[in-house]
This record gives structure tokens, sequence and C-alpha cells, in this order.
């Protein structure tokens, strides 16, 4: 959480300040440090905002701001010591309530959690539902996710990692081929109803990103992790580049862009309209490019080169004679 | 202590803190002049004895900011004094603000929140995600790193579900262009959102269609333009919208059944029979069920030859449609024999 410390908008810092101020009344003195480390956010953002809490207020009866309507902090503490302890209060004891977009988010988020094996126990999950709907200024919003299967797949991750050790799995990849694999689970991805484990394969030695629909006899090993969740940064994009990989050109849809984001190098507009675009994808074979092109006919064509044209086309072509042939 | 000269520029979360603080402290309310005149980061625009419709209109927006983040600022009249709104009453009432002190988080809840709060890092929910993981912070929950990290990506990164979530909460009528399933125009339409739902991965929005009165589901990734809100109050108010497009989407989902026959071994097996509901009839055949026609029509093109439908017709006909235009658009290589 700490590692990651996104650039806070206005109302993130509102709600920091209106969060830091009932954390410290709670605690009465904590490190600068500390705070920072609780709220996941950088330390300078903490230094700053309890600057702000030190000279603010209320306007009081003369409407003024005197000192007596002001927080105030032990300076000295602060100034040399990086301590923060409030010596004088206005206004605020306690966390506010969630907004009920807010609470939306974590109801969401509780719900599609059902799908992984966090679920715990459904009493644990309705109990948490009934209390953020009191925790909530006005209603939560009608925001939900449908209950899915747990999957079993997942567990199995979850209890390698938990255990500390390396799993095996069978793989089909896109070209139709079966390896065994040994892989280090890292984290697991969701893209609508696709799931994908990212982790670090023994077998390639790089990391790599399995369709876990795709994966089949799983096995915990007792070989330890050699890589674990914490330690590995994983790139953005979920499909790892190769020095093999095949550059394709494509021509599609403006607003089919984000379908395949995930696929694309360059994107650059074309025509006069706009509503097209010219990109380039990179793909690791033409497999992979035949299975998006074809599941993305409306959208998108593959303009070059010409063998990937060809290879596109055949799979549709191959299609049709069986639904010709009636086979 | 003078906090700061006319010419000082104070930062949005400094006005909007002084804000809340000053309709926390006050009892009966303050009036708006009260407010723009004395509260930091408006008393430095203030004008005693000129137009000051500039920082009314940032008061207004600033009041609505302050209620979208959960702050339930509320406005009265005085008592024998009703009808004149230059004496209009603002303050937040402590007990509607505060967290209820009953609340309270187990350490297994607290551990199953901090996991929800990340699920959202991503997207339009990420903002809504972080606030509310703060305010959890607040009442001292502590963060714990989940063993395995979980991150649903491009399901919510549907442009549309921004605006629709502030809309609904707004209960705003909405206006878009929409891409209906196997149609390549799209047309406008308006409604009032219920819900926003995810069903299957993928999220729809539940809504009364203005032109017909009837309750509409809408898939979001079909939204092809940007979402307009206007400010007609929506119909009518229900609580469990949500729960009731679950159900409806259940229902569409039981009752569409497909009939594939698959190569054995191939990617589309493994796969097809992999998703919730589907099993393989005694000959060998799968059957699926489905929600959108096209999405699957989509899907199972991208098998190719591994699949073939077999019914119902209608998924056929769209499948052997698409087969045939991505035929068309990739013809066989120029100069090449075919034979």
């Amino acid at each position: 959480m700490a590692e990651n410390t996104p650039a806070l908008q206005a109302r993130d810092r509102l709600t920091f300040l209106l969060s830091l101020v009932p954390f410290l009344i709670d605690r009465g003195q904590v490190s600068v440090s500390e705070a920072a480390e609780h709220f996941g956010i950088s330390e300078e953002q903490v230094r700053q905002a309890v600057r702000l809490i030190a000279v603010s207020g209320i306007p009081g009866v003369t409407a003024t701001y005197q000192p007596d309507d002001l927080f105030d902090i032990a300076w000295e503490e602060f100034e040399e010591n990086d301590e923060i302890v409030l010596t004088n209060l206005i206004a605020i004891d306690e966390t506010p309530r969630f907004s009920s977009r807010e609470a939306a988010a974590l109801i969401a988020g509780l719900q599609y959690l059902s799908a992984l094996p966090e679920r715990q126990d459904r009493d644990l999950i309705s109990g948490l539902l009934v209390k953020l709907a009191r925790a909530t200024s006005g209603l939560p919003s009608q925001v939900a996710v449908a209950d899915t299967e747990t999957n079993a797949t997942l567990a199995a991750f979850k209890e390698a990692v938990a255990s500390g050790v390396q799993v095996e799995f069978d793989y089909l990849n896109a070209k139709g081929e079966l390896e065994r694999r040994r892989v280090d689970p890292l984290r697991v991805e969701s893209v609508d109803n696709d799931w994908y484990l990212r982790g670090w394969c023994h077998l390639r030695e790089a990391l790599r990103t399995f369709r876990l629909d795709r994966i089949s006899k799983i096995e915990i090993t007792k070989e330890p992790l050699a890589h674990h969740p914490t330690e590995l940064p994983l790139p953005d994009s979920l499909f790892e580049g190769s020095p093999d990989d095949l550059d394709v050109e494509v021509e599609l849809l403006a607003n089919a862009v984000p379908l395949v984001e995930d696929y694309l190098a360059v994107v650059k507009p074309m025509g006069t309209d706009g509503s097209r675009v010219r990109a380039q994808i990179r793909v690791s074979h033409f497999h992979g490019l035949k299975r998006l092109v074809n599941s993305r006919s409306e959208v998108m064509r593959v303009i070059g080169p010409e063998d990937a044209v060809t290879a596109v086309g055949d799979w549709a072509r191959q299609a049709l004679e069986r639904y010709h042939s009636g086979q | 202590m003078d906090a700061g000269g006319a010419g000082e520029r104070i930062p949005v979360e400094e006005r909007l803190f002084s804000l809340v603080l000053a309709l926390l402290a006050t009892r009966n309310g303050l009036t708006k002049t009260e407010i723009l005149s004395t509260v930091q980061g408006y008393r430095q625009k203030y004008a005693a004895s000129s137009d000051n419709s500039a920082l009314e209109r940032q008061f207004q927006r600033d009041k609505d900011d302050l209620r979208e983040l959960g702050v339930p600022l509320e406005t009265f009249e005085p008592l024998g004094d009703e009808g004149n709104n230059q004496n209009t009453l603002y303050r937040i009432l402590r007990t509607e603000y505060e967290l209820p002190a009953d609340i309270t988080f187990s350490k297994e809840e607290a551990s199953l929140l901090n996991l929800a709060s990340l699920v959202w890092r991503e997207g339009s929910l990420s903002g809504e995600s972080r606030r509310a993981l703060m305010k959890l912070r607040s009442t001292g929950l502590e963060s714990s790193q989940p063993l395995l990290d979980y991150t649903p990506r491009a399901n919510i990164r549907d442009k549309a579900f921004g605006s629709l979530s502030v809309a609904l909460e707004k209960r705003q009528q909405v206006e878009f262009e929409y891409l209906k399933p196997g149609e390549t125009n799209s047309t406008s339409r308006k409604a009032f959102p219920l819900a926003l739902v995810q069903f299957q991965g993928r999220w729809h929005l539940y809504a009364v269609e203005v032109a017909s009165g009837e309750r509409r589901t809408f898939l979001l990734r079909r939204i092809v333009s940007e979402v307009r809100a206007s400010s007609a109050d929506s119909p009518e108010i229900e609580d469990d919208s949500a729960a009731r497009a679950l159900a409806e989407l259940k229902e569409v989902w039981s009752s569409h059944k497909a009939t594939i026959r698959v190569e054995p071994g191939t990617d589309a097996e493994v796969r097809l029979l992999q998703q919730e509901g589907s099993n393989r009839l005694s000959d060998g055949r799968i059957s699926l069920h489905y929600v959108d026609l096209h999405i699957l029509a989509d899907e199972l093109a991208g098998f190719g030859p591994e699949v073939l439908v077999e019914s119902p017709d209608e998924l056929r006909f769209e499948v052997l449609r698409r087969l045939e235009t991505i035929a068309a658009n990739h013809p066989v290589e120029s100069g090449v024999s075919n034979g």
C-alpha cells in the first residue's frame, strides 16, 4: 500500500483531513511516519495536512478566527521530532460517515469477493452489508455484483502463496499445446468474465500470464516460492512482450480501442471523422491474433503483414467450411 | 490571527474543511451571508457592499461537493420566517455526520473491508474506494495486504460508469448513444438510472426508459457516447433495484440456452466447459447459458473451426455472418495460388 502513493485530488485531501483528526484524537500522540504508513500516503502529505489542521478552525464569536477558535498542535514535538499531538480541538470528534458511492464501492467490492476464496462465511459479509448501510449518510447507491461460483483454482493459488510454495498445472496454450508448468503465483486479475493468473513461470524463467480456464490438474508442490507477490513488481500491461513478438497493423473503430487496449502498442487516428483508427498491436503468434480478431469481427480488421491477414481469414474460412459441410 | 489577506490563494480543501468545521460547530445554523463573510476561503473574496454572485456560485458548488462526499449539509428555514430564502440556514448535524459510535469492525471484517476497497483500485470506483478506505483507517482499522493480489481490470473501465453512478445518486435523467446488439448505428436513449449491476463480469445499467416508461437493461460497453445528465428528478425511488436487476438478468441467462459442437482437446472445449452453467451432453456436445446473443456470437466466432453452433438458429446465423465478414475482410494473399 505505502509503496504506491498516488497524487491526491482536492476531495481526497479533504477526506484525509476529516479522517486524520479523529485518528489523531484517538491515538493521542503519533509519529508522522506511523500516520503515513497507517493511511498509505507519503509522509510529506501527512505533514502538509497537519500544518493545515493546525491553523484551521471556526470563525468564533468574533468571526475573526481567534487562537481559541483554532486547532493547535504541540509545535516543538512536530518540528523537531516529527511527532503529532493535537493540543486544541475544534468541532470534529468522530470519523465521518461514508457517502452513498463510497458505501456502494465497498459493497460492490464485498460482492466481487464472493467469487474468491476470501468469501469466508456468508454471515460475515451479510453482517457487514448491514453495518455499511447504517454507516452511510443517506442510502448506499444501488450498485451490485452478481454472486458467482467460488473458483477452486483460485483457492489453490491462495493456499500455495499462504504456505509459500510453488504450484504445478497443465496449461493448454492458444496454439493448442499442452505443457506442465511450474509457477509462483503473484496476482489474479479479471477482465470481464475472464480470469488470469500472473506469475513467475519456472519453465520459461519469466513473468507469464495464464488464463484460468486453460489451467487444469493443479498440484501444490513442496518447493518454496522463488518470488513472493510483494517482491516482484508487475508491469501494468497484462501481456508481457518478448523479442519474438510480431507487430501487426490493424484498423478498428475508435470506440473499440478499449476492447484491445491490453494488446496495443501504437495508435494513430485516421480518416477525417476520427471514427476509425489504425493501430499497431503486438502478438506472440498468429494463433492468438486470429482468435483476437475473429472475436471482434465487427470492430477490427488486420491490414498487414499479408501472412497475418491470411492467417486470420483462413481461421474464418476453415470454420465456414465446417458449417457448409455440416461436419 | 488573520489567516490570509485578500491576495492569498486558499486551497480548495482548506475552504471546504473550514466550511465543514463552521457548520458542525453551529447549533442554530448560519445564513449564507454569514458563511460568505466569515468562513476562511470565502471571506477573503467577500465584498460587503457589492455583487457576490461568483462567490455564491462557488458556495453552491461546494455544497454539492460536500454532499457528494457524504457530508450531510442541511438547509432549513428559521421558525416563523418560512419562505424567505434570504434567511435560509445551513448546518451539519453531528448525529448525521458521524459514524454511529456502536459501529466497530472485527479483525475478520476489517480484512474483508480492506480487500473490498482494493478491488476497485483502477477505474471509476477507485476514488470512492480510496476515500472509503481513508475513513476506515480513521477508525483505527489496520491495513493488511491480502496474501494474493486480486484486481479486476477492464470490467470497470467502461467509460460511462463514472457519470452513471453520479446520475444514479443524484437521481438525474441521463441521455446517451446506445449501440444495440447486432446493429452498426447507435440510437439516442433517455433514461432514469435505477441501478448499476455487474453480471457475468459485465456492468449493466438498469433504468426506466423515458420514451416507453419501461424498465430496460443496458450493457455499459455498448454506450458509445458521453453520458449527459440533466437534473429532472427521477419519477420513483426504489431501494431494491439492484437486486431486481440481477434477478432479471439471471432469469434471462437461465432461459437462453445454446448447444455447441466442439473439437475434443481444443482451447474452445476447455474454456467453454469452464463457463458457469455449461455442461457436456451425453453425445459430447456442450450446452451453455448466455445473456447477450451477440457477445456469445463474438466469442464463438473467435474459436473459428473449433466450434460448430447447432442451436439456436439465430446464434448460428450471427456466428456465420461474423465468419463471412472476417473472410471477406481478410482475403487470401494475392499472387499465391489457391489450389
